[in-house]
């Protein structure tokens, strides 16, 4: 990479706090990994039942399977250790979320009132949290999804949230990172094409992207909008279409199979050639998913979370161990979802043995929940907090250019083009007013960038 | 004008495909009265097959030798077929209508869970078979050979298709049992023999559908729900139980969709549902359906 | 029918005996009980296999939904009303096009035109809100004219245990309708034009009419059970428009058995315990409703009810 343009990127970088590269990571944790202190007063030693729904079934399952797994492996190790606070051993209910969200609720309210679960984990679509989340205020189950990261459930669903925490980032995340990614390493595109999937999640980047990549870079257009159905797996027409319009960049938020299926294509289309790919997802299911003839140098999204080569090696032990245990246990590379499973268990972990040390005995919900409310862990993907306002888990943001490397079946990151940008630059702060109430945007983050954010400067 | 020329061919591709799929729904239909809401799975089923055994062999045998789990791929769909016919399906010949789509709606939720059984979830690829064959150049734009060579399949198999119903023996027999299953019977045609066959035959046309489809795209789970949606709307449209039928809705669908992608993206779904209820009303037999 | 009464009684103990969620669970039951009584007129009476009902479902639920947000509705007689009048619309006008044809090209057309539903609520999000939906939280529902509400805390087990006495008498006063309505001349007519539609024509019934008829009310009974979903579920999305809900609700009705009376409300029931505990039990619960769909259709055609029935008047 040419040094001169490094340094102005790093420059146009610093606004955000971002960093590019590997040597990101600046403020590691911050020491929450304390030798567990000796649990005190009585704790019975009947298990600790915890209710997992995420996708077993259907083209989900990619998204699905990496988080149930980054769940059993929390789930072990604990257990190998004894359980939470020595005595009470983890056991799961599992549950296939591709049971639509009727299934999903009628099932949780099983999970809670028939089986007694004490923690209701998992959960991916977007769809189904906001149906899920009041319902679990309703049942009064202490709830930490790992992903569905909708804006709209702790926006609009579940706006005063008790029970509730979310452990991924916010969805509106996803579409502003990829937004940045794709201005600090193609800061010359001006023409923008966008292929969504038709439903919330893809109107969602769609709507961020666009808002973001015109603060950051002045007189950008959208030329074409593609909104094929999820599912689909025929995209050579979309491909024309966007050839037709001669963009300098692509905007994707399509995934999982989905996305195998038009890379497959538009490489055999020479749509690689002609402009900037940017995604929100293509490095969002199983690493092993995509083939070693996915091109280089594309803006590969994990859903702005987390990829298993970043924080890298030495920098970030806490990953380094995840990542090789994982493996060992599962004999593939941990997703962003393994990652936000297997930080959700280690969170309750954590905030009932901080509970215990104040109140003694097992502890109530609501000395958990005061616990988890503005707490932070060192999860694999990074310093992880819950914010105590909203339940919403922050970590940094991040996204990286694919690139193969050797010792990997599968495109992983250029380890120079990863962008990791503080979380709390891309979101609206605490106590912005959430939509439908303060303003007429579809989420707080849009409302906030529209109103804070400067604009792009000339060229 | 290269544009043009590409979203045709695009919308050939994708004509072929739904041709193969919904002309085997068509056939199955037409000779047996069934609609087989399993079709889709069959689909699928080709797509997985083929895209697994390509893997397997990608390692020992030359790229154009791999050609061959095209065709192997739609006959394990088809002796499938042949193995649930007389098993599942056979019972409910002389039963309503409603049991024979609940039948066949009960296998397509099993067929489903086997996919997955055998396969899991993530996504299989053949792509090998399409780079083997390169690109070809139309005006300036790169468009893979293999495509060009599958429309080219898609039309050998309807001219096929429609000699083997037309002008063989064979299909004579078929025909005969389509119009009057007893009369057919009473003459001493063995009927049981040629739903068996006919639905083999159908099974067939939507693996080789799968088959076609995976080195170009990939096998997901959920492809099969996905495509039956659509070849139920192109058999609609050219009318139940027509092999005639079938060509023309597909060519309408794909071009419907590939027209409606280019200028009015957002139409893209409500098109295809709404031009079938449209062609319903009018004709609720379909372009080329006859009165039941 | 000297059965009623007894059941009724053990349906009326169970918020007293059983759990929240158990009670909860038949509330569930009941109202997809509804659903298969209306469309069961079309399928056992009318001898029309609708394929398609997730339309009227859709339309009492999103009717809900709508009146909630958009004009403050929070009473629950209200959103009856709004359901009726919004899935007997949609019948009405869904019942002219289809009941011009029978067999499988009624059960085609019935799907398609429910597709075109699901379609608009898929794509029109700034009214749907698409894929998110549209919530109906219980908290903002009254229930007799705005005397019982939902607000605070417990609230969930309060909600349950007056909402099964209010969809329990809504499913009594449909059943005893629907009673009335396959017993009067009217049914008997429907059934005859089921047996034999030529000797009914010869015999000067206006087909046409009757078969319109039988589909309006089928919707209308639907729609009101989708309404009546809707508060259970928290949340209406487009799928309640789609097919494999149609699906569901055929299911139903085979399950139990369609040609008598007490069947699909037995196979509704029924069925939503069997998904939820296919759902609970396996990840493999698709393999698992197929497998039972398959076996009952081969050896029980006359579903649960009938084959008891069968079975019962064996041995007397």
């Amino acid at each position: 990479m040419d040094k001169e343009l490094l340094q102005e990127r790093r420059g146009f970088l610093k606004q955000f706090g971002a960093t590019l590269g590997a040597a990101g990571l600046g403020a590691a944790g911050v020491g929450t990994a304390h030798a567990a202190a000796k649990p005190k007063g009585n704790i019975p030693d009947r298990p600790v039942k915890v209710g997992h729904t995420t996708f077993l079934t259907g083209p989900a399952e990619l998204l699905g399977g990496p988080g149930q797994r980054g769940h059993v492996l929390a789930q072990e190790e604990i257990n190998a250790q004894g359980g939470l606070l020595g005595k009470r051993k983890i056991e799961t209910i599992f549950a296939d979320e591709a049971a639509g969200t009727d299934g999903n609720v009628k099932e949780l309210r099983r999970m809670k009132l028939s089986e007694n679960i004490e923690l209701f984990t998992g959960v991916i679509s977007s769809g189904n949290t906001p149906a899920l989340g009041p319902v679990a205020e309703e049942l009064r189950v202490l709830t930490l999804f790992n992903d569905g990261c909708t804006d709209f459930l702790f926006d609009k669903a579940v706006p005063n949230p008790k029970y509730t925490f979310r452990v991924t980032n916010i969805q509106s995340a996803d579409g502003v990172t990829a937004a940045i990614g794709a201005a600090t390493h193609w800061p010359k595109v001006r023409r923008i094409a966008s292929l969504q999937p038709d439903y919330s999640y893809g109107r969602n980047v769609f709507e961020h992207f666009v808002l973001a990549l015109g603060k950051l870079l002045p007189g950008i257009e959208v030329v074409s909008e593609s909104w094929p159905k999820l599912g689909t797996t025929d995209f050579t027409s979309h491909i024309t279409k966007i050839l037709s319009t001669k963009p300098d960049l692509l905007i994707a938020g399509v995934w999982g199979g989905d996305y195998v299926a038009f890379y497959k294509q538009a490489l055999r289309y020479g749509l690689f050639d002609k402009m900037k790919v940017a995604t929100t997802l293509a490095f969002g299911g199983y690493p092993h998913a995509i083939g070693k003839d996915h091109p280089e140098g594309v803006l590969a999204g994990v859903h702005a979370n987390y990829h298993f080569l970043y924080p890298s090696g030495d920098r970030w032990p806490v990953n380094k161990s995840f990542v090789e245990r994982y493996h060992k246990r599962w004999k593939e590379y941990p997703s962003f979802e393994s990652d936000g499973a297997y930080t959700a268990l280690y969170l309750y972990k954590q905030a009932v043995e901080k509970a215990n040390q104040l109140v003694g005995g097992w502890p109530d919900d609501e000395a958990i929940i005061a616990m988890l409310e503005g707490t932070g862990i060192d999860a694999p993907a990074g310093y992880l907090y819950l914010r105590a306002d909203n339940h919403q888990g922050y970590k940094d943001a991040v996204t990286g250019l694919s690139k193969n490397l050797p010792g990997y079946d599968f495109p992983v990151w250029d380890s120079a083009s990863i962008v990791s940008i503080p979380i709390r630059s891309i979101t609206a702060p605490p106590n912005w007013p959430k939509p439908g109430q303060g303003h007429n945007e579809s989420t707080a983050a849009a409302d906030w960038i529209k109103k804070t954010w400067p604009a792009a400067g000339k060229a | 004008m290269e544009i043009v020329a590409l979203q045709v061919l695009n919308s050939l591709f994708y004509a072929a495909v739904l041709f193969l799929i919904a002309a085997g729904l068509s056939l199955i239909f037409g000779v047996m009265g069934i609609v087989n809401m399993a079709h889709g799975s069959f689909y699928a089923l080709g797509a997985y097959v083929t895209a697994w055994s390509v893997g397997a062999a990608a390692a020992t045998l030359p790229p154009a030798a791999l050609f061959i789990f095209l065709l192997l791929g739609a006959i394990a769909v088809a002796l499938v077929g042949l193995m649930i016919e007389p098993t599942l399906i056979r019972p409910f010949y002389r039963r309503q209508e409603e049991y024979q789509l609940l039948v066949t709606f009960g296998l397509l939720l099993v067929l489903e869970d086997v996919i997955r059984l055998l396969w899991g979830g993530t996504p299989l690829t053949a792509s090998g078979l399409v780079d083997s064959l390169g690109l070809v150049r139309i005006g300036g734009l790169p468009y893979p050979v293999y495509n060009l060579l599958m429309i080219g399949v898609g039309a050998v198999a309807a001219l096929a298709l429609w000699a083997f119903v037309y002008r063989t023996k064979f299909g004579v027999l078929l025909r005969a049992t389509a119009q009057d299953r007893r009369m057919a019977a009473a003459l001493g045609i063995d009927v049981g023999r040629i739903y068996a066959l006919a639905f083999g035959l159908g099974c067939f046309m939507a693996g080789l559908g799968g088959a076609i489809v995976v080195p170009s795209q990939a096998a997901v789970l959920g492809m099969g729900v996905e495509v039956l949606v659509i070849a139920f709307v192109v058999v609609v449209i050219g009318g139940l139980g027509s092999l005639e039928g079938a060509l023309v809705g597909a060519l309408i669908v794909s071009a419907l969709r590939t027209i409606t992608i280019q200028f009015w993206e957002e139409f893209e779904l409500a098109a295809l549902y709404l031009i079938a209820a449209i062609v319903l009303l009018i004709r609720p037999t379909g372009l080329f359906g006859r009165r039941a | 029918m000297k059965l009623a009464v007894p059941i009724l009684i053990v349906l009326a103990l169970v918020p007293v005996v059983a759990s929240t969620y158990q009670t909860q669970l038949l509330t569930y039951g009941l109202t997809l009980a509804i659903a298969a009584l209306g469309f069961n007129l079309l399928l056992g009476y009318t001898g029309l296999l609708s394929f398609g009902h997730s339309a009227y479902f859709g339309a009492g639920a999103y009717a809900v939904a709508l009146m909630m947000r958009y004009l403050g509705v929070s009473s629950m007689e209200l959103f009856l009303l709004g359901g009726i009048v919004c899935s007997a619309a949609l019948a009405a006008l869904f019942g002219v096009v289809c009941v011009r044809h029978t067999r499988i090209f009624f059960a085609i057309l019935t799907l398609a035109l429910s597709q075109v539903l699901w379609t608009l609520a898929y794509k029109f999000f700034w009214i749907t809100g698409g894929t998110d939906g549209l919530r109906v939280p219980f908290s903002k529902l009254t229930l007799l004219g705005g005397l019982i509400g939902f607000p605070g805390a417990d609230a969930f087990a309060r909600f349950i245990s007056f909402y099964y006495y209010y969809v329990l008498v809504v499913f009594c006063v449909c059943t005893a309708l629907m009673w009335l309505i396959v017993h009067s001349p009217f049914g008997k007519t429907l059934q005859a034009i089921r047996d034999n539609e030529t000797r009914a024509r010869f015999l000067g019934v206006r087909i046409w009419r009757y078969r319109w008829l039988a589909f309006l009310v089928s919707g209308i009974f639907t729609g009101l059970a989708g309404t009546l979903w809707v508060p259970l579920n928290g949340l209406t999305t487009p799928d309640v428009l789609y097919w494999p809900q149609s699906g569901k609700i055929v299911f139903f009705a085979v399950l139990g058995g369609f040609r008598n009376f007490s069947g699909p409300i037995v196979g509704a029931v029924l069925f939503n315990y069997l998904e939820v505990y296919a759902i609970a039990l396996t990840e493999y619960w698709q393999i698992t409703l197929g497998a039972i769909l398959i076996i009952l259709v081969t050896f029980l055609p006359a579903g649960i009810v009938g084959t008891a029935q069968r079975l019962s008047a064996k041995f007397k």
